[in-house]
Formats: C-alpha cells, structure tokens, sequence
C-alpha cells in the first residue's frame, strides 16, 4: 500500500489509556491544522469525533472513524467534512450538523440527526428513537438531509422543523411499522419520504401528500448517491419503485388547528340517531319539534302576544259613578262630532242627568278620572250634565205586561221607574207627597238647583211613567196586595224618620229634613242664632237655608272631624257658618245648647242634622231590617224576592247612589223576568298605569269648550283610533278592521308580530295587554 | 313609581337596582327586539313628554311651551320586574344602543325581594367571588429532576379510578378464591356532574349526552356524566351510550322504576350509580320540581303523571342513621346490576365528611365518596342556603385524603370533588389543585353550562333565573321557545372543545411536574399558596 496514500491514523487509546474526548480533540485539530485532509481516527467512546473541522478551510476532508465512536460524532460538522463511521455510532450523530456529510455503515441509535441544519447523514441501518427531531433548514444552504436504509425508532420527526429524511424501510427492525411509535409530533417543515407501511403519525402536524415528478426524481438520483456512499447500489432497483413511496409533509400554518375528525352533525346524524333511534335522546317521548329557533321569533313561536281589550275594563270615571254613566263614551261621541247623542246618552242611565250630573252631584266621575291621579285637572263633565236639560227621550219599547210597584218617588224611585220602563216593563209610581221627585223636590234648597231644572226634568219623567199616584200612604196590608198584584216591588221610600239625641230639651230640636221642607215650603222661621247639631251636607244645607232666612250667627256642631264636603260645605263657608268639633251635647235649653263640657253655644234655633232612618213600619214581616235599615243583598233584593229596596231605605248616600241602586235593581228584575241570574257588571276597573297621559299637556287647567273636554279625555279602556298602536309597532302588524257590526278592531297579524309589547306600552287608552303566549308542548 | 308620587316602602328607582338598563336614544331604532327577548319583562317602551319653553330672544315676543312626545326604552322598577342583567337586550340590538351595568354600590331590591314574606329563591351559585382554589399554585417545576416533561409531545396517562379498590394481596386472594372483586371504572377525571333532565331543557340535556359520546367514541376520552335527579330518557337506558352515564338516585327517587323496567334491556352497564345525599349549593335542603314543570316529557322520563308537583326531600326517607343510610343504599343500588357497577355516595361539603368518610372505608363496596363544596350551582335554592351555607370544597377534599392517608386507605376509596371547580374559569387549575389536595376526579355543572352552552350567570348575581323557567340561552327552561335557542349538535361541539382544551392544560400543568404515567392524586409537595393560613389549614407549602 502506498504510504503517502494511506490516511494519518490517529488512536484514542495512549499507553492502554482512553484519552480524553478533551484531548482526542485537540489531536485531531492539530492533525488538520498540519495539512492532513485524510484521517483515520480508532475510537475509543470519545464524544463528538469530526466536527467543528474548519481549519481545513475549502479543502476536502476525510474521516474515518473505526471503533466505537462516542456520542454527537460529527456534531457541528462543516461543509468540507465527509465522515464515515465503518460500525454502528453512538446517540446523535450529526448533532446541530453544519454541513458534514456523515456515514454510518451499520446502525445508529436514538437522536441521529438531531438538531441537524445542513448536510447529510446516510445510515446503512436501523436508527433509534428521536431521529430527524428539531431539524431546521436555513435558506442560505440546502436543506440537511437523513438517509435510512432500514426503519426509525419512535417519536421520529419530532418538531422538525426542516429537511428531507428518507427511510428505505429495507429489513426494517419492525417492517410493521417503518416510522415507529408517533411520529411528527410537532413538525412544522420538511418531508419525509419513506418505503413500508406506517403505524399512524400525527395528523396535526403532518399529512400525506403524493409524490410528485420533481420529487420522484430527485429521490430516485439521491438514491443512487445514498446506496454508493453505503456500498449497496445494487439495491437501486429493488427500492426505486415509485408506488411503493410515500411523502409526509408538515401542514402549513394555515392547514394548522385543523383535526380531521368527524363532524358533529355527522356524528349526530350518524351515530347518535342510529344508536337511539330518529329523534334522539327523545324521539320516543315527544314528537315536538326541537330544532334551532332565532331568538326573536314571530308567530305560535312568540313568546309574549298583544291582546286588543277594547271595553274590556271600566273605565275610572264610570267606576266612580254609582248611576254608571260611560263619560268616556259621551266624549267619545263628541270627538266624533256626535254632541246629541252624546247628550241623549244620559237618559240611557238617569232621569236626571240636568239636575244631578249638572248641579247636585259632587261628580265622583271627575273625582276618579285618571288625569286626576297624575295631578292634571280632570275632564269637566258638569257642562255636559247641564247640557242634558235638552236630551231627547229615547224611544220606549212596547210594554212586555209585567208589572212592578214603586213605592216612592223620589230619585232612586224615579230611577228604578224610568229604567224598568226603557226594558219595557210598566212601572207604577206610589209616594206620599204632592208632588214627585223626593228629596229634590222638597229638600235641596234652591240656591243648589232651579226649580225649572227640576220640574223639567220631571215632566220628562213623567212621560214616560204614566202610573204615578201621589199622596198615597201605604199600610202593611196594602202592602201585602201590592205584592199580588205586581210582579215585584221595589222600596224606595228615602230616610224621612229624623234621629234625635235623648237629651233633655231635645224638643227643642228641629229635625234638618223638617227644617229644610218646611223653608222650601215658604214656612221655616229662624231665630238669630242658630246651632246645626251635626256638620254634614245636610247641616251644611240647613245652615245655608237659616242664613237666607234670615239667621245672623250659625253655628254647626260635631262630635268628630265633619264629614261635610264640596258644593254643600262651601256654601255654609261662604254664608259665615261656624264649625265647630268635638262637641258634645248635654242638653238644649231655651237659650241654646249646652255641652258636655259645660259650655253654652247659644241659639234661638237648634237643627238637628245627625242622620235619618227609613220608617219601615209598613214593610211585610218577610223584609228583615237591619239597624234601621233594609237588608239587601248585591242587587238590592231584600229577603222577600218579590221586594226590592234602593236608595236611603237601604243606606244614607248621594243621589246618584240611589239613583245607580235604582239602575241595578231594574236591571236586576228585567234579568229575573226574563228568567235570567241576575248580573252585575263583571268588568273590572282598568289598572291605571296603562293609561298614557304623557300625550296630553299637563298645564291645562281649564277646558274652552265640550270639544276640549273629549280631546283631554285619554279614553281609558276605550279605543280612541288614534292610530298610535299601528304607527308604533316595528313590524308593522298592527291594522284596523272596520266591521260595520263590531264597529272598529285593531288586527295583529302573527307572523309579523314579536311580542315585543310595544303596542301596549304606546298606547293612551290602555287598550292593548300583553299576555304570555299559549304554552307549548305542556 | 306612581305618577302622582305616592311611594311604598318597596318603592324603587333604577338607581336601587342591582342592574340598571343604559339606553342611547340617538341610536336606537326602536325596532322592538330587547323587549321582546327580555326573559323577565324588565324593560318596555317608554312615552315621554319633552316641553320645549320657547323663549325668544329679545323677549319680544311672549314665551311659549311646545310639548313634544318621544319614545324610548325605560327600565321597570317593579321589584317583580326587576332587571337581572343577563344582557339579552345588548345581544340582540342592533344597534348597540342598549347596556347592562351593575349598581355601584349594594343594591336596595336585596331589601324587598321577599314579597308576601317568600325569601328569595334563586338559581346560580354564591354571590361570592373568588376562592382558594384559585390562589393555589403549582411550584414544583421539575426542569432537571424527574425530568420534565413536553405536554405536547409526550403521552400522559391521565385516566383516573372509580370504584373501591381493594389492596394488591387482597385482590389477589379474591383472584384466587375466585372471590366477589368491586368493578372499577377507567375514567376521564374530569367529569359533567348531576344536572336533571328536567334542571336541564331536553335540548341542553341531550347536547351535553351527545358531547360526551362523541369524547369516548371519537377522540377516545372516556368522560362521564351524570344524570342528576330526574331519572334517564329510555332510549339512552337501551343504548350503549349508557355506559358513558352515572345515574343518580336521590331522595325523590323519580325515574327509578322506568329505570328498573329498562334494566333487562340494557345493552351496557351505566357506569356508575351515584346516591346523592346533598348538594354544595343548598346543604341540607331538597328541591320541589314544580307542577306546571311537569310536562308531560318529563313525566315519562320520571315515570309520573303531568301536572303534579315533584319533591326532592331534604333526606332519604326511612334512613336514620349514617350506618343504615350508607349500607342500605349501597347494597340496593349494587343489587341493582348484579354488583357490576360501582355505587358511591355524593354529599355535600360539610364539617361532617370525616364521619362520613370513616363509615364508607368500613363499607366494603362503598365505590368512592363525592363531596359537592359551597360554590356549587344548582338550578333552584334559597338564596340564603347558596349564599351562606355549606363547606369550601378545597379543605374538605384534603381533610378527606389525609384522613385516607393516616388509614392507609388513600389508594383505595377515589373522592371526588365537586362545587366551584373552574369558577372564575379556572378550569384545569382549579382541577389539578384538587387532585394534588387528594381528589382522583372532579365534576363540574356550572362551568359546562357557561362553556358550552352560554350560560350568563354569575357570581355578581347576574341572570340566575334557572328556577323561574325563563333562562334566556334556552339551558334551565322547559319552555320549547327559549330551549330551542340551544342547538345540541352545537352544545356538543363546546363540550368536546371544553374536554380537549382542558386536556391540554391539564397536561400543560402536569408535564413540568415530571408525571405522565398516572394522575397525581394527594401530591401535594408540588402546590403552595402565598397565604400561610391556608397553607397551614391545607398541609401544602407557604410560598412567598
């Protein structure tokens, strides 16, 4: 062999000693640095034999390594550097290789090519766990490349991040599985060509692509050089068969965060129904459909849905009338240019709408009118009562042949009368005095109501009710007759029996009714002093009445706060009247009440106005009475169904309560007649925070005319038309339907509708509710 | 408030409110959408009155009022209207005109929830935020010791043991006498705990069933859930989908003779039986499944009529003692499936658990012990029992083990720890720090409903309706036009989200502690805590 061809040999082994991988190191540095380009270097496990050569500069170098190399042969090897291990090499050979060309002619274990950055590595062999893990390829040079002739071990790949491996698969360690146990976990650049089957790899990270032309080519010449450099190139045939390749490649970042798996509605479909069955966990229980609904929804989908309640409710002014006058219809027909009716209106519930609702009525409509409740004036309704002087009388029905007895004929008598009369019933007036109408009639004293308001209001009446007897006293057995010759009676006999105090001088007293008949009458005589004992409105009308006689000092007394009010109280303020309270009263001498508390009020006149009781004395044994008065129940029958009783018989109040009591009992005894349960008004009062006042101007005061009462009048419970409801809702489903029968309707068109309660909440009148859809699938 | 001023004790402004409604006008399209979707009515059109006072200039001319009306959303006061903030109404703005704000200070509505002297009742957990879970942390970062791990790249077993586990040479004498040995289930330790079909709407019920077999069947993880109180639909009893069920008895017992009958048909095994004997959010009190809630599903699914109100006592009825109890139960419900399947006991946290715990590793088949802690949700209570009653789950789990520890018995009963886990959204923290205190699993209810299906409550007392029906994601509602908001194909999908994402934190966690070969249940030398009382209470180390 030629001497000067043979390569400079250097031995890890010194005098039978290993030398240091230090040392070893430094040997082989030297060698370079003395020109030697040809080395052969008999390893002994020392680390990292080959690299780092650089002192060769461009020139080739050769290495050959026999022995047992230690681990990282070849570790940041150079490019000019070709090193060639003749046996089996040690863990992560080519470690952060630059650029060395490494060949490893048996086989390698774990980490080959770890961290590899340029250059080769070609293993005639089998490599270990984590080869090709965190290579790079760096755009200044070609990318590093791994060569196997056999398999790799597991997690191979694993983070590379760059270059080309191939794996020949050639007798295998396991030809099952040429890739090992997980591969590619992490990688994110390179390609892997490899020959035999694998056992899965990471489908996060890398996926399988088809070779093409390019690629065929360049491995089938690479292949040729990998076979040379490991002396089987007569394998190159055997293994460059192109079907028998495969190419892994990284995903790209795009490709990333993507799992092929199967599709939850896949799943669904193909999995979860066919197990359970159509429908699935549920399917047998419900045939409801559960499918994804938006969260706005129109339709049976809604949630809420909008009720049109026209008149559903009482309005407020209604519910505080005892008669139950419908105010808010009467404005209604104004707004709608209809003043007569509107006017005539009122005969359909009162004889007198002139004389009460205009003048002696303390208007309890007004005093309930929602604007009212939001401190703005209420619509003034005493204009239209007034006005109701000139109401047309309705046209009576033929007469049915039934017939009621009326025993009294004051207010609630009259009512009862006039209303069983417009249902067609013919209704026989009885009273005891001269002329008709009651207590306003002989009581109320004419500075409160004309008396041609009264009489025309009466002759009115009497158009109606031809049967009227005056000064007809009854006893108990004319009673009893009456009974058999009507139908049903009703009592309407007032309170006329005054309550007086037990003092002593209580003869001294004048009862108020007495007082006021006899000075309506033109016969009452008062001293300078009078003293009303009880403060009430018809104290307070004695009071005025004394003082237009003539009485100079008067003085009303009362146990308790008075309960006096409105027209009747300002009257006796104005004429001077004194109030007085608590006063007890322990005698009534001739010069004038005496107190408890030893005081003397003096009076020349004392009036006694502490309330007054029905004589029931010629009432049937069948009629109970209780503390005075007649027990009846919610529609003023007493406990003689045949008998009715209405107004102060009953309980002491206002006109229109005896008036309203007269309504309901008529009502009551038409439903009887006609063989009916008798019914009172079932409708409840509208709850006032439905109504809108923010549309009206709450600085108004006073109202110009009847015209601006029924624009003020926010109509509650009742449709005004005003058309808000349709403006308002965002899906336009609101419209009107004109129906000649019903008269107006507001339409909600469900499918359009999404409950979203907008027509409510916009609407003055309080007409619209929202209310919660029908329930679903209960 | 009424116009005309008069006031109510229980008078209320928007500004005593705990939510309060923030609108812009100029934005608003008034186009009807957040009050038709507020589940509680809080909010309606408005009709105000704007004045203009005209004055001109110079007052030459006399002042004059114009009066003008505008609409707009206004905020109800109404305590029985009161907003609960779940923000349905910014949702679907579209616009984005409309807000939720909570009150800056303590609300005055707390005061005048209790109307006709009903205290109020409510769905959700405790108002109370943050915990200790949270505050534990993971010290033990094994860099060159164990060694470390890559959570990306190394295999973790992270499957955990439920059922009675019985020492080496015991199982091996019982092997070969061929004696009776406890079934023993390989579980994913991170479980969906009891929530009724019934608690829960069909739609979220099946989307969370149809999550967790698609976890076992496609991606391998063998998550369990519970059904809760309210029995099992029949075809999930006659499906292979059982198995990936635990089935829940309780005091009521409902659904339990459907179950019975379902039993010869059975393809699988449920996984487990639960007998649950208390709930974190509402220790020692039952629940009453009210009857307009008894449609007629859930009738069929907990074999009762429509229509008839469902109690839930506080107790088992006919067990009178924690022996009689205990043994009683676990013997019938093993029974049951030919003693194949592990029976454990669900309690909540309580200063008790010890005596419970102490009865059960006397109980040769007790399967395991499930401690519910005080921040557990549930879908009905008072709010007094959520607020102010029960145990924190965190010393009472690691009272539990080390009590298991001095027995020696740590390796053979699995707690299970329940209530708050993941509260602020902690989940795989709050998880692992429970298993290093001695827990071999979790459950959560509250945080699977946030997750995967959007439940807007909260621990500021945000939305919290689950008890009235009107849960406005459709979660807690019986009511077809609210569930069929929740898609289950999509509640699904969150949930395989949630199980996967938790997996890579758990692992994430694990990794640097050098264990990947089983679940590191009581190792508790890699957690610490900067608060030394704490560290004291829970035995782990104080870290400054």
């Amino acid at each position: 062999m030629n001497q000067k061809n043979r390569p400079y040999q250097i031995s890890g082994v010194e005098n039978g000693h290993r030398i240091a991988s230090r040392v070893l190191e430094e040997i082989i540095q030297s060698a370079v640095s003395s020109g030697h380009r040809d080395i052969e270097i008999e390893a002994f496990g020392q680390h990292g034999i080959g690299g780092r050569l650089w002192r060769a500069a461009d020139e080739p170098l050769n290495i050959s390594i026999v022995g047992s190399p230690g681990q990282r042969t070849g570790s940041m090897g150079f490019p000019n550097t070709r090193i060639e291990i003749q046996g089996p090499a040690s863990d992560d050979v080519g470690w952060l290789n630059a650029g060395a060309e490494i060949t490893i002619h048996g086989h390698a274990t774990n980490g080959t090519a770890n961290a590899m950055a340029q250059g080769k590595i070609y293993v005639a062999g089998n490599i270990g766990a984590r080869g090709m893990t965190m290579t790079k390829y760096n755009p200044r040079f070609d990318p590093p490349e791994l060569w196997v002739l056999g398999s790799v071990g597991d997690y191979f790949a694993e983070f590379m991040a760059g270059g080309i491996a191939v794996v020949c698969g050639h007798e295998g360690q396991n030809p099952e599985n040429v890739l090992g146990y997980r591969p590619c976990v992490g990688m994110v650049a390179g390609k892997i060509f490899f020959r035999g089957p694998h056992g899965g790899f990471s489908q996060n990270d890398a996926k399988l692509v088809p070779i093409d032309d390019e690629d065929w080519d360049w491995l089938r010449e690479n292949l040729k050089v990998f076979l040379e450099r490991i002396n089987q190139s007569k394998l190159h045939k055997k293994l460059a068969q192109r079907d028998q390749w495969q190419l892994l490649e990284a995903r790209s970042p795009m490709e990333r965060g993507f799992v092929a798996r199967r599709s939850m509605e896949e799943f669904s479909q193909e999995v979860w129904d066919q197990e359970l069955g159509k429908g699935g966990l549920i399917g047998d229980l419900t045939d409801l459909d559960r499918s994804p609904i938006p969260v706005i929804t129109s339709g049976e989908l809604r949630r809420y849905v909008p009720v049109w309640q026209n008149q559903a409710y009482i309005p407020p002014c209604e519910a505080s009338c005892p008669t139950g006058i419908p105010v808010h219809e009467r404005w209604r027909l104004i707004r709608e240019g209809r003043v007569d009716e509107a006017v005539d209106m009122a005969l359909a519930y009162t004889p007198f709408p002139a004389t009460v609702c205009g003048y002696l009525c303390p208007n309890l409509c007004m005093q309930g009118c929602t604007r009212q409740w939001a401190g703005m004036t209420p619509v003034d309704v005493s204009s239209l009562g007034k006005a109701s002087l000139k109401a047309k009388m309705p046209d009576l029905p033929p007469l049915s042949g039934k017939k009621i007895a009326v025993i009294g004929g004051g207010p609630g008598g009259l009512s009862v009368a006039w209303q069983l009369r417009q249902q067609g019933h013919e209704a026989t007036v009885f009273d005891l005095e001269k002329k008709l109408g009651g207590k306003i009639s002989s009581l109320i004293p004419r500075s409160r109501i004309p008396d041609e308001i009264v009489d025309a209001e009466l002759t009115r009446a009497r158009q109606a009710l031809p049967h009227i007897h005056l000064q007809q006293k009854l006893e108990k057995e004319e009673v009893e007759k009456l009974k058999d010759d009507y139908d049903f009676v009703v009592i309407a006999v007032g309170a006329q029996k005054p309550r007086i105090l037990p003092v002593p001088g209580k003869e001294r007293m004048i009862p108020a009714l007495k007082f006021l008949r006899q000075s309506k009458a033109g016969q009452a005589k008062v001293g300078k002093k009078v003293v009303v004992i009880g403060a009430g409105n018809v104290g307070c009308d004695a009071a005025t009445e004394a003082h237009r006689l003539g009485a100079e000092d008067i003085t009303l007394i009362d146990i308790q706060t008075p309960l006096s009010f409105g027209a009747e109280r300002e009257a006796a303020e104005e004429i001077g009247a004194k109030f007085r309270w608590p006063c007890f009263t322990k005698e009534i001498t001739q010069d004038g009440v005496e107190l408890t508390s030893g005081e003397l009020v003096p009076a020349d006149t004392v009036i006694i106005s502490i309330g007054d009781e029905p004589d029931v004395d010629f009432l049937p044994e069948t009629v109970r009475i209780q503390n005075g008065f007649i027990e009846v129940n919610e529609v003023f029958q007493t406990t003689d169904p045949q008998i009715f009783a209405i107004g102060d018989a009953v309980k002491l109040g206002l006109l229109t309560d005896a008036i309203g009591a007269g309504r309901k009992a008529a009502q009551a005894i038409s439903d009887i007649l006609a063989g009916k349960r008798p019914r009172g008004d079932t409708r409840q009062i509208i709850d006032r925070s439905r109504i809108k006042l923010e549309y009206f101007d709450p600085r108004v005061q006073s109202f110009e005319s009847v015209e601006h009462c029924a624009t003020e009048c926010s109509s509650c419970g009742s449709c005004r038309d005003c058309g808000v409801c349709i403006t308002i809702c965002p899906k336009g489903a609101i419209s009107k339907k004109e129906d000649g029968e019903n008269g107006l309707e507001m339409v909600v068109d469900a499918s359009l509708c999404i409950g979203c309660g907008f027509c409510a909440a916009a609407c003055p009148c309080g007409i619209w509710d929202l209310v919660e859809n029908d329930p679903l699938g209960v | 408030m009424s116009a005309n001023g008069i006031i109510t004790p229980s008078t209320l402004s928007p500004k005593d409110l705990p939510w309060q409604i923030l609108w812009e006008k100029d934005k608003c399209s008034l186009c009807g959408r957040c009050t038709a979707v507020c589940p509680v009515h809080a909010i309606e059109l408005g009709v105000h009155r704007q004045r203009l006072v005209q004055t001109p200039m110079g007052l030459d001319r006399e002042p004059s009022n114009v009066y003008k009306i505008f609409y707009g959303i206004r905020q109800k006061t109404d305590p029985a209207y009161a907003c609960v903030g779940c923000g349905m109404c910014t949702m679907v703005c579209p616009n984005e005109c409309i807000m939720v704000h909570r009150n800056d200070e303590v609300d005055k509505l707390k005061y005048h929830i209790d109307r006709g002297g009903q205290p109020r009742r409510r769905g959700g957990r405790r108002n109370v935020v943050g915990g200790i879970l949270d505050q534990i942390k993971f010290t033990r970062i094994s860099m060159l010791t164990d060694p470390a791990l890559d959570a990306g790249r190394h295999e973790f077993e992270l499957r955990t043991l439920l059922g009675r586990i019985l020492p080496p040479e015991e199982n091996l004498r019982l092997q070969r006498e061929q004696g009776w040995i406890p079934p023993v289930r390989e579980i994913y330790p991170l479980m969906i705990g009891s929530m009724s079909f019934g608690a829960l709407s069909p739609n979220m019920w099946e989307g969370l069933q149809m999550g967790v077999a698609y976890l076992n069947e496609e991606l391998g993880m063998p998550v369990r859930m519970c059904t809760g109180e309210g029995g099992c639909p029949p075809r999930l009893l006659r499906s292979r989908f059982l198995k990936y069920t635990i089935l829940q008895i309780a005091s009521g017992y409902f659904g339990w003779d459907e179950i019975i009958h379902a039993i010869p048909e059975m393809k699988e095994d449920p996984c487990a039986v639960e007998i649950k004997y208390g709930q974190g959010a509402k220790p020692g009190d039952g629940g009453l499944l009210m009857w307009y809630k008894v449609n007629n599903l859930i009738a069929a699914i907990r074999g009762v009529p429509a229509g008839v109100s469902l109690p839930s006592p506080p107790t088992h009825q006919t067990k009178y003692s924690i022996e009689e109890s205990v043994a009683k139960m676990i013997q019938s419900m093993y029974m049951a499936w030919g003693f194949r399947v592990p029976v454990y006991p669900k309690i909540s946290g309580t200063s008790t658990a010890l005596a419970v715990l102490n009865n059960l590793t006397r109980n040769p088949y007790a399967g395991a012990l499930c401690i519910d802690g005080e921040d557990g949700g549930t879908g009905a209570a008072y709010n007094v029992s959520m607020n102010h009653m029960g145990y924190p789950i965190a010393s009472n789990i690691r009272d539990c083990y080390l009590n298991l520890v001095k027995v020696g018995m740590q390796n053979e009963i699995p707690l299970i720890a329940a209530g708050g886990v993941g509260k602020q959204g902690n989940l795989a923290a709050n998880a692992a720090a429970l298993i290093m205190l001695g827990a071999s699993a979790v459950q959560i209810g509250k945080y699977i409903m946030q997750a995967a299906a959007g439940c807007v409550g909260s621990e500021s007392d945000r939305c919290n309706v689950c008890n009235v029906g009107l849960c406005p994601k459709g979660i807690t509602s019986q009511d077809p036009r609210l569930y069929r908001r929740l898609d289950p194909e999509k509640v699904a999908e969150r949930v395989v989200d949630v199980f996967l994402s938790f997996d890579t934190e758990l692992r994430k966690i694990l990794a640097p502690l050098g264990r990947s070969t089983s679940l590191p249940i009581g190792m508790s030398d890699a957690i610490g805590i900067n608060d030394k009382a704490a560290a004291e209470r829970l035995n782990i180390s104080f870290v400054v």
